[in-house]
Order: C-alpha cells, then structure tokens, then sequence
C-alpha cells in the first residue's frame, strides 16, 4: 500500500514540475527545473523495476541540461 | 564557447571529478552484461568529460575532441560493429551477429558470445560518445555564427 502512495507522490510531483516549468519566464531556472523532472523519472523507474531505463535517464537528463544551458549563450536568457 | 565560464571551485570539482567518471563509464561498458548499463550509457557518460572541459575551460582546453575528428571518429564506431558482422558472416554465419561463427574459438559457446558482444558495445560507446560531442559543437558553432545577445 505504502509503495503506491510514493508512486502517486511522485507522479503528482511530475506533473508539478511540468507546470513549472510551462510557466517559468527565466528561461535558464526552466531548464534546472527540468533537471529535477528528469530525476523524478528517474526514482519512478526504479520504482517500477527497470534500473537499466532509470541509468539511461539519469545520464541523458545531466547532459541533456548541459545543451540546454550552453545553448542559453546565443538566445535571450528571458522570455518576454 | 569562446568565453569560459569557470572559476576556481569549477576547475577543481572538474579537475577532481572528470578521472572518476571516466574509470565509472569503462566500469560500465565492461559490466554491462551482468549489471544496469551497456554501451549506450558507457559512451554518454565518457561524453561528460569532455563536454565540461569544453564548458569550464573553454576552446584552447588540453582534454578535448576537435573539428571533424567527431565526426570520423563516430564513423570508426559504427565501423567496429559493422566489422564484428561481417567477421561473423565471414566465418559462415546465416544471419547478421551469429556470434557461434566468429573466427575465434574459445571452449565454452558463451565465451564466445560474451566477446562479441564487448566488441559490440565499444563499438557503440566510441559512436555515441562522439555523437553527443558532434551536438554540442554544432550547438555552440550555430551560436557563434548567429553573434552573441548579450
């Protein structure tokens, strides 16, 4: 019982994240936001049983936050 | 990046982290068959070292992978796994990676399986490490072109 209300929490808490960052003007805090929505899937597939995805995730989550902070060079760092 | 942007607690967790990740992502690739990982994650998580030296210490950095050698090196890597194919095809295989027919003969059949598939995966980490750093050029070159906002 106690691991689906984790589970639900942490569906909750995805769904969360998601809004956050739809609606974050600084582009730069959406994308650490975003980090932590990676990690939030990472701890839900562990949860389901499947380390291979929640490492593959891990990994892609940190270096896909590295292209999206070297990117934020060329672009405007707010959204008006 | 034309201007890195480091300091001194970046250059130290870079200089002090980097070798453990590097040590972690061949752990991996080794490992890959009797625990998480393979020769997907072994080649991003080798692709974090010199994506940071890029990001901290900027274009003139020691540890770094220049130009179109990306790219031919990318090629290499699907080269490697395209090669373990035809070996096995070679030695009178019906299918693509029959790996009971390579050319070496080891006692036990699974032996046999277990090194082609680590030729296998170096094959994909060399392809996806070189792929991952190939974006980032392409990224931060697109930048350069367009001219910096700020």
């Amino acid at each position: 019982m106690q691991i689906y209300i984790i589970e639900a929490v942490l569906l909750i808490f995805l769904i969360a994240i998601t809004c956050a960052v739809i609606f974050c003007k600084d582009i730069l805090s959406a994308a650490i936001i975003y980090s932590g929505f990676s990690f939030t899937a990472v701890l839900l597939y562990l949860m389901m049983g499947s380390p291979d995805v929640a490492f593959t995730e891990a990994v892609i989550g940190s270096i896909s936050t590295v292209f999206f902070v070297a990117s934020l060079k060329t672009i405007d760092r707010w959204c008006k | 990046m034309k201007e890195p942007f480091g300091g001194l607690i970046l250059n130290v967790a870079f200089r002090l982290l980097v070798p453990f990740t590097i040590v972690y992502a061949i752990y991996v690739l080794c490992l890959g068959e009797y625990s998480p990982g393979g020769g997907f994650q072994a080649g991003a998580v080798l692709s974090v070292g010199v994506l940071l030296s890029r990001l901290i210490l900027g274009e003139n950095a020691k540890f770094n992978v220049l130009g179109k050698t990306s790219v031919v090196l990318a090629g290499v890597g699907t080269f490697i796994y395209a090669f373990t194919g035809w070996l096995t095809l070679f030695g009178g295989a019906k299918f693509f990676l029959d790996y009971n027919y390579m050319p070496i003969h080891m006692e036990p059949q699974h032996e046999m399986h277990a090194l082609g598939i680590f030729l296998i995966e170096i094959g994909v980490a060399i392809c996806v490490m070189m792929t991952i750093i190939n974006l980032l050029d392409a990224i931060v070159k697109r930048g350069a072109d367009n001219g910096d906002v700020e």
